[in-house]
């Protein structure tokens, strides 16, 4: 067991279109079976970081019912634990809403963890990263801060409300707002080691300052008192900050090699079983380049798409470069390309719904086309 | 819950010699079936969905995988404060040398102690390998209503079948008035499906007295059953309908998998309300790939189909390359079949690999080839 305790911050700046007025981020599905969370979770669990406080910050309902006692998780439920925190939502003015003010308002919480380190990683990004090496080197190398990052070399699309980290050597200079300026940046994955302590100390240092602070506003005003170092991050790297960002994320995963750096036998991603009976491929059907998850029925036409748990596809349907949702009914006769259909919808028989090329349509939770 | 008043048994030390090399390792309730299951996940998911929260589980051949599967309890949701899945092996008693299951009776017998811990009205005897859905309360309904000392689920078979098959003779209440065991010409097509529910005392003071009979086969259909009857016991016939198949042989297993292809099976396995609960592997969706063709399959998550697959069922984490064919076959899992192979009217084992170029089975043949090894 790592000598360190977890923290999973809820997402705050990062806005999935739909997807995202149901659940936070980090309950959104991922391939069919898996959601955001999973992956933060899975990545602290298989680094022997079971001590875990996940901050649900709205809509709490779905992730509450995901992660449960964290047991199928491989989280022994005697040594280590997943807490749920609730910071209160600010309705008034969202700007009150920061990772920092949902960490102090959970200050006790954080006290009396055991543990010395803290690992902090977000809910809204996906990647698998050995977090016990990371705690490891951090220990080691005598600094107060250890950032992940990730180098891109696509920085036009898809990073908006990330932060991007200017380096001296391995040393940060400076984390601020990603801009637009340059093709190659190196992205903040949001993920930190520091000693509890120091963690303690920032958010009350910011908390101070100005209530609009979040984790990388009070670290950066730090740089020049703070010995903070950055470490790349190889491999699939996706943050999740729009719809758009969300369905080319999922896509990506049709590439073998792709789903084989993420979805690595090593490094199991653990997900919450439904106990469906497997797929259903009726005579008639045609499936080509797709993920299909169990609990299916399928009797049309898919290809280049994610099928989740449940979902049923009528004869004669044509389904093509879309993320079907859970429990999702697509009728006899309907074509969708280009969609991601939320939970729960039916897409009536004959329903055409076609996106633009190069768009991503939204079909709204238990709608009905 | 607080403890009912029905406590399971399954009888789960058979051995399945008929099912050949895939028992070689692991007794017959292990099995793999339908894609994600083991044939001993229906009894089990059947106590859970029936709330029956305390089940015994008597295994005896082969046992490694068995035991350490059904311990975890969890699986079924049988790990509450008041539930539990446990596993009963042969053990060295104080009073007696260690000693394997003399027979089916026998293995009930030497866990009386266990049984009076929970101190159940009723006790439910099962079988480890049937695969079938059934609702055990209301049995024992019946049973209660009837005021039976034993209560036998039975269904009906046809006649040549019922030759195979514990038969039970019934009057016009149900009541069972005779028995006979595997009929050369069966009184009647009530067949047993190796289901009982006993009252406890009256079924723990007949094992006491068949425990030292040294003439005794220790059997629930050869001893038990014929000692109640003579003994001017009620016993009362419970009439099943749906699907229920006993998979004895590599034949009957590859078809059993095969009902799963038939729309509106009977089995229904994707019925929300009585699930078939497993362990759960940590896989990917099912990936089908851009050549693949996919024709009336049942395939599971973990599985990779890049080549063809016509009326198969592909269990977890299979993988067939692309240029591959599998037709009217059962793919067990982590089996992979190389680009260029060919398997026909086949049952491959857990873990074979059919080489490049590699042909097994055949359209023509009549029965179902197994394939245990890498070929």
């Amino acid at each position: 067991m790592a000598k360190a305790f977890g923290i999973i911050t809820s997402s705050v700046d990062q806005k999935v279109e739909g997807l995202q007025e149901y659940r936070p981020i980090g309950a959104i599905s991922f391939m069919g079976r898996y959601r955001v969370i999973d992956f933060p979770i899975s990545n602290l669990s298989n680094s022997g970081i079971i001590n875990i406080q996940v901050y649900i910050s709205s809509k709490p309902r779905s992730l509450a019912a995901h992660i449960g006692t964290g047991r199928h998780y491989n989280i022994n439920s005697k040594r280590g634990r997943i807490q749920l925190l609730f910071p209160t939502e600010q309705k008034l003015n969202a700007v009150y809403n920061t990772n920092i003010n949902a960490l102090y308002e959970n200050m006790d919480y954080i006290k009396m963890q055991h543990q010395e380190y803290v690992v902090i990683v977000p809910s809204c990004m996906i990647f698998t990263q050995d977090l016990n090496e990371l705690l490891q080197d951090h220990a080691a190398s005598g600094a107060d801060i250890t950032v992940l990052y990730h180098k891109v070399t696509d920085a036009k699309e898809g990073y908006s409300t990330c932060n991007e980290i200017a380096l001296d050597g391995n040393r940060v200079k400076s984390i601020t707002p990603f801009l637009e300026d340059t093709e190659t940046e190196n992205i903040s994955m949001e993920t930190y080691v520091m000693k509890k302590d120091l963690l303690l100390k920032l958010i009350a240092d910011a908390k101070a300052t100005s209530s609009m602070y979040t984790l990388a506003n009070i670290i950066n005003a730090e740089t020049d008192k703070l010995d903070i170092r950055a470490v790349e991050h190889k491999g699939v790297f996706a943050p999740l900050t729009s719809l758009d960002s969300y369905f080319k994320a999922s896509m990506a995963m049709l590439d073998k090699a792709c789903a084989a750096d993420l979805f690595s036998p090593d490094w199991p991603i653990y997900t919450r079983t439904s106990d469906s009976a497997p797929t259903r491929y009726l005579a008639g059907s045609c499936v080509k380049n797709s993920y299909i998850s169990n609990g299916a029925v399928i009797e049309g036409t898919v290809e280049n798409s994610i099928i989740a748990r449940g979902v049923k596809i009528g004869k004669g349907a044509v389904v093509k470069n879309s993320i079907v949702m859970a429990y999702d009914t697509v009728g006899e006769g309907a074509v969708l390309d280009g969609q991601v259909v939320d939970k729960y919808a039916t897409i009536r028989p004959g329903t055409k719904v076609v996106a633009p090329a190069g768009q991503v349509g939204y079909i709204r939770h238990s709608d009905v086309l | 819950m607080k403890q009912n008043e029905m406590l399971a048994m399954i009888l789960a030390g058979g051995r399945g010699s008929r099912l050949l090399a895939l028992t070689d390792k692991v007794a017959k309730p292990a099995v793999s079936y339908g894609g994600k299951y083991r044939i001993v996940d229906f009894p089990l998911s059947n106590c859970a969905n029936s709330g029956v929260d305390v089940v015994g589980v008597l295994t005896q051949y082969e046992s490694v995988l068995l035991n350490s599967y059904v311990a975890k309890g969890g699986l079924w949701g049988l790990d509450t404060k008041d539930s539990g899945v446990f596993v009963l092996t042969p053990r060295e008693k104080a009073d007696a040398g260690l000693d394997v299951y003399r027979g089916t009776a026998d293995a009930i017998t030497q866990n009386i102690d266990f049984i009076d811990t929970y101190d159940p009205k009723y006790l439910l005897v099962l079988s480890g390998d049937h695969i079938y859905k059934m609702n055990y309360d209301k049995m024992l309904q019946v049973h209660k209503a009837q005021g039976a000392a034993a209560t036998i689920a039975v269904m009906p078979v046809s006649l040549e079948e019922a030759t195979r098959f514990g038969i039970m003779i019934t009057d016009e209440n149900d009541r069972i008035i005779d028995f006979e065991e595997k009929p050369a010409h069966p009184r009647s097509t009530l067949a047993s499906m190796g289901i009982y529910i006993f009252d406890w005392k009256k079924l723990r003071k007949i094992l006491v007295e068949d425990k030292d009979d040294p003439n005794s086969a220790h059997d629930f259909g050869k001893t038990i059953i014929p000692t109640l009857l003579n003994g001017g016991e009620k016993l009362v016939a419970w009439r099943f309908e749906g699907y229920w198949k006993d998979v004895g042989t590599i034949d009957s297993l590859w078809e059993a998998n095969m009902d799963l292809l038939t729309d509106n099976n009977d089995l229904q396995l994707d019925d929300p309300t009585w699930k078939i609960y497993t362990e759960d592997a940590t896989v990917l969706p099912a990936f089908i790939g851009p050549n693949a063709e996919v024709d009336t399959a049942y395939i599971t998550q973990g599985a990779s189909v890049e080549g063809t697959v016509k009326h198969s069922v592909i269990f977890t984490g299979a993988v067939i390359e692309e240029g591959a064919k599998v037709i009217d076959s059962v793919l067990m899992p982590g089996v992979t079949v190389k680009a260029g192979a060919v398997v026909t009217r086949a049952l491959v084992a857990d873990g074979v690999t059919i080489g490049e170029g590699a042909v097994v089975g055949s359209a023509d043949s009549k029965a179902i080839t197994l394939q245990a090894q890498d070929v």
